[in-house]
């Protein structure tokens, strides 16, 4: 069959227009915007370095970026290994695995403001189930307020969106796990190796390209979470657990400072960019292909 | 043959054609999600008024209104007639967004109307400006008390003639650990940092949050003792929970789950109240009562209000409609529980007052919209008070740590106080 050159490019033009409309465009115009003042419903006004000067001197964007690194530091570490307990967990050849895995799967494809609704609810401090357990079960006569205390608040957060999306590192790792050739760890048990040898030293290496695109998606998704910290904790008490991204929505869509939130959001790019970078440089040390 | 076909194409033609004159589309919106069945059926009921007119409508919860209505005003698409907030008709005004509808108003007789609420509609002046929208209803925080609870507790009932010192008598009393398990089950109050919480308490003092100018956040003496004395009632005398500990639960649920005997907020908290409580208990609304730094009762009111774009093409027709929406015609079952319709006659209607219904004292309401006035809404207000999705910052986050023990009052003053300054700047540049 014969055509144009230009033919494949027309089938991807509808992909190419709304990337370019959606995503492109709209990323370049948040940096222009990003050197206005603009509430949105009068015409924004240039303002040069403004808001970025304003932003490196608030304390609260510190406190809010703290708030993301310290986010990260909790939900990649939790989501990875829970992801990598519940692979390893179905990978065996059980009866029923099949099964556990679409349950393990399904918090994922559950909505996240459902599932923050839950853990509310579980969470809650007077009625919640896990404080009225702590009560009636271990005795614990004034059980924390996981949603309202500052010192529990973002890693409540950052435990219940663990909680909701290891499924999907699950299946990632899964697939990890069913491509390492099944002769590497049986000539390593023959050879004597223990169970957790073959696993240190057989299955994490070889999982290695895995787990380092499981990580850099993970650090990606921690930099964004936005609907569960809506939903279960509003960003407070008094912005314990706003992180970045959420700190955006609340200067872009309640105060509508539109080129301050712009000047947040270049700011997360930075952050999530320079992250990615790290991961790039030292997978050389840890990841192995083949 | 042909002749009759031609006549009739040429009738259709011109039937459509007057059709079109005719049809005219209002567009409107509100962010009154929950009496959206309602409007449709006001809306109905203006068609039928007006043949020809079709009103489209859309009603979004204010958290999606808000960013969809800016979107709208920046692509200069603005609806012809869209509900206004007191928080943000300045802004609005001063971008040039808002029709003026005071040659509209002048043709009205105000004295059928709660003139009172008029005022933050009305630019440059606030008593003699032109008017930029016209409120639909008014509402206001009142004092909610569980009646069954002070009846079992031996006490009168809250007047407006109560002390504070008779009111935190009366929390205490209510505080009450039932099941003897050394946890409260009732508090006497219940209160957290939000607006309509804190500064009802704060004008009924005499305090103040804003200078005379409205530019700057300075609380007077009078507002720092009426936020002193809310911090005593959760950290001195334990007669309303920490809010953390009500985390979890809807704030506006505590009172009508019994956890909390007293509590004030927004008069539009009637329907909700009603559907928990239903008949469990008997519960009323009194004013809130005076505070020791003043003898006048100062009011916390203020007014939604309906707003036509100053780029309309329909200003006549938007208007009709506002008229429709806000006068006489609009009977008082379309307004929620403890919203107050803005055409006199029909809040003072026994429609209105449900006197079959609970809270047998409705008219306490009509009471607070009798008294003088203050708010303390500005340009940005939502961002330095802390309001809906950013309720955890700004002054209801510092209050929220003074009520969870986490800080002092002095300390949280002073930081709210520096942090809305900071955001007024930005309206209100400082020498």
């Amino acid at each position: 069959m014969r055509y144009s050159k230009l033919t494949p490019y027309l089938f991807i033009l509808p992909m190419l227009i709304g990337l370019l409309v959606f995503r492109l465009i709209p990323i370049g115009a948040s940096f222009g915007i990003s050197f206005t003042s603009w509430n949105v419903f009068s015409p924004p006004r240039w303002i040069g370095l403004e808001n970025y000067r304003t932003l490196l001197q608030s304390p609260v964007f510190w406190e809010v970026a703290r708030n993301t690194v310290v986010f990260a530091l909790v939900f990649v570490p939790l989501v990875m290994g829970l992801g990598l307990a519940l692979a390893l967990l179905v990978n065996q050849k059980l009866r029923g695995s099949t099964f556990f895995r679409g349950v393990f799967f399904m918090p994922y494809i559950t909505s996240i403001v459902a599932v923050a609704l839950a853990w509310k609810w579980i969470l809650s401090t007077r009625f919640g189930l896990l404080n009225n357990a702590l009560i009636e079960w271990f005795g614990v006569w004034s059980p924390p307020s996981w949603l309202g205390d500052p010192a529990y608040a973002l890693f409540a957060v950052a435990f219940v969106l663990a909680w909701q999306s290891a499924g999907f590192q699950m299946l990632l790792f899964l697939a990890g796990l069913q491509n390492i050739d099944e002769s590497l760890t049986e000539a390593a048990m023959i050879d004597g190796a223990t169970r957790s040898q073959v696993f240190r030293h057989i299955t994490l290496p070889l999982l290695s390209p895995i787990t380092f695109f499981v990580l850099v998606i993970s650090l990606i998704a921690s930099s964004q979470t936005f609907e569960v910290t809506y939903a279960l904790t509003g960003g407070g008490p008094q912005r314990a657990s706003t992180t970045l991204a959420f700190y955006i929505y609340q200067n872009a869509f309640v105060h509508f400072q539109m080129g301050f939130a712009s000047a947040l959001a270049y700011m997360l790019l930075l952050f999530v960019g320079g992250l990615t970078l790290v991961n790039f440089l030292a997978r050389r040390r840890w990841v192995h292909y083949g | 043959m042909q002749r009759p076909l031609a006549l009739a194409a040429l009738l259709v033609g011109a039937l459509t054609l007057s059709g079109l004159a005719l049809g005219q589309t209002l567009r409107y919106f509100s962010w009154e999600t929950n009496i959206a069945d309602e409007t449709a059926a006001l809306i109905a009921e203006f068609e039928a008024l007006n043949p020809g007119v079709t009103v489209d409508f859309e009603a979004l919860p204010p958290d999606q209104y808000w960013p969809r209505m800016s979107a709208m005003a920046a692509a200069n698409n603005l609806p012809d007639v869209f509900y206004m907030s007191s928080g943000f008709i300045t802004e609005w005004h001063q971008n040039g967004l808002l029709a003026n509808l005071q040659p509209y108003v002048d043709q009205l007789d105000l004295d059928d109307y709660f003139t009172g609420a008029l005022s933050v509609a009305r630019f440059p002046d606030p008593d003699v400006g032109n008017l930029h929208a016209v409120p639909i209803n008014w509402v206001g925080p009142v004092l909610y008390y569980n009646a069954t609870a002070f009846d079992e507790a031996g006490l009168a009932y809250p007047s407006a003639e109560w002390s504070w010192d008779e009111f935190l008598e009366a929390a205490k009393a209510l505080t009450i650990d039932k099941t003897g398990n050394g946890r409260i089950d009732q508090y006497g109050y219940w209160v957290y940092g939000r607006y309509a919480q804190v500064e009802p308490w704060i004008y009924m003092n005499g305090g103040r949050l804003l200078n005379e100018a409205r530019t700057r956040v300075e609380p007077n003496d009078a507002a720092i003792e009426t936020l002193a004395f809310l911090s005593d009632l959760v950290n001195l005398h334990g007669v309303a929970p920490r809010p953390q500990e009500m985390e979890g639960i809807r704030q506006q649920d505590v009172f009508p789950l019994g956890i909390a005997a007293m509590w004030v907020d927004g008069s539009w908290n009637i329907s909700n109240n009603r559907s928990i409580i239903g008949d469990q208990f008997t519960w009323d609304i009194a004013l809130i009562p005076t505070g020791p730094s003043t003898t006048d009762r100062i009011g916390y009111t203020w007014p939604d209000m309906l707003a036509v774009g100053a780029n309309s093409q329909h200003q006549d027709l938007a208007w009709a409609f506002v008229e429709f929406m806000t006068g006489p015609s609009r009977g008082a079952s379309s307004f929620l529980g403890g919203t107050v319709p803005f055409y006199r006659p029909t809040a003072e209607s026994e429609a209105w007052l449900e006197r079959d219904q609970q809270p047998a004292s409705k008219h306490v309401i009509l009471e607070l919209g009798q008294l003088p006035s203050r708010t303390s809404f500005t340009p940005n207000w939502s961002e330095w008070r802390g309001y809906a999705a950013a309720e955890g910052g700004g002054m209801n986050g510092e209050l929220d740590q003074v009520f969870n023990g986490r800080k002092a009052l002095d300390a949280a003053i002073a930081s709210f106080v520096a942090y809305g300054n900071q955001v007024l700047s930005r309206s209100y540049p400082q020498p």
